[in-house]
């Protein structure tokens, strides 16, 4: 990643132009022409360092309920519940932490009794009895450059 | 919420596409002109349905190799000045004060990102007697085991 492609990620990370041309857009304001814009940002999702460039949608104001969770697991059994967890488009972040409880996963699900749907369904797959729930009661920050 | 808006926030939730005019790419495949496509979007971010349009990054790839979810006990009266201040750390990603499970007393989450275990392990350490917090857990990321989007408006027409 040079120069260049650190100057397109950070107007990436601002806001993207709402304009018919918006890679022209961005690429009058960084002296490129139209088409290296639309290759380097190809090349660097290509190599992972952009995951997704798109709109980022507020799931409660879709009417969604997002939740943190979290069980515990021992090592042998991690694999066979990321697999579980794997099936269920609503369960969008999954990682394995040390300490105890070790698996944190976020649920975004439309109603309170899918939650429960997927929360007993991962149970019965992993034979884990406790699903930790953290709802949030206040947001103090989410940095969207790391998001 | 309206059905063309419905299918436009659907045809876009697999982000823009690589090409001249991505826009009009929506608007063909949805049925209206792209200038209408440009209004459903600017109106979604003004609703506040879309919260922000542009590119998620992998942290790693910024140079952050040791990150922690670092959940910290404060006290009630405390939470909006220690949250806000923490807000405040451009280490520090994501913080929400949380309702926990009965046996569970740390109520602030943070997620702590540095370039090393040593960075991350010193950052701890001066949050904790800045604030002269109580009891904090660290709990270090092994593995990421799965990192999608959502997937919306799953019963929109198509």
């Amino acid at each position: 990643m040079d120069e260049k492609d650190r100057e397109i990620l950070q107007m990436l990370q601002g806001s993207f132009p709402l304009d018919s041309e918006p890679y022209r857009v961005i690429g009058d304001k960084l002296w490129l022409d139209e088409v290296s814009v639309i290759s380097r940002i190809a090349r660097m999702i290509e190599s992972g360092a952009i995951r997704y460039l798109g709109p980022f949608f507020d799931s409660r104001k879709l009417g969604y309920k997002g939740c943190l969770a979290a069980m515990h697991v021992v090592p042998e059994q991690v694999e066979s519940a990321a697999a579980a967890m794997d099936q269920f488009s609503e369960i969008t972040h999954n990682y394995l932490r040390d300490g105890k409880p070790n698996l944190w996963f976020t649920v975004i699900a439309p109603t309170q009794e899918r939650r429960d749907e997927i929360f007993a369904t991962i149970k019965k797959a992993t034979g884990v009895d406790e699903i930790m729930i953290f709802p949030s009661k206040k947001f103090f920050k989410v940095k969207v450059d790391l998001d | 919420m309206d059905t063309k808006t419905r299918q436009v926030l659907s045809e876009l939730q697999d982000g823009f596409k690589l090409e001249t005019r991505p826009f009009k790419r929506i608007a063909n495949q949805v049925g209206c002109s792209e200038e209408e496509v440009l209004e459903i979007i600017k109106r979604s971010r003004e609703e506040g349905l879309i919260r922000r349009i542009g590119a998620a990054v992998r942290p790693g790839h910024l140079g952050h190799t040791a990150n922690a979810l670092v959940v910290w006990q404060v006290a009630e009266d405390r939470i909006d000045e220690v949250g806000a201040a923490l807000a405040e750390m451009r280490e520090i990603s994501h913080c929400y004060e949380r309702e926990c499970p009965p046996n569970w007393p740390y109520n602030l989450f943070t997620m702590i990102h540095a370039r090393s275990e040593e960075e991350l392990d010193q950052l701890i350490a001066d949050i904790f007697q800045r604030f002269s917090l109580g009891q904090y857990k660290v709990l270090r990321t092994v593995k990421e085991l799965k990192k999608t989007s959502m997937r919306y408006f799953e019963d929109a027409a198509k």
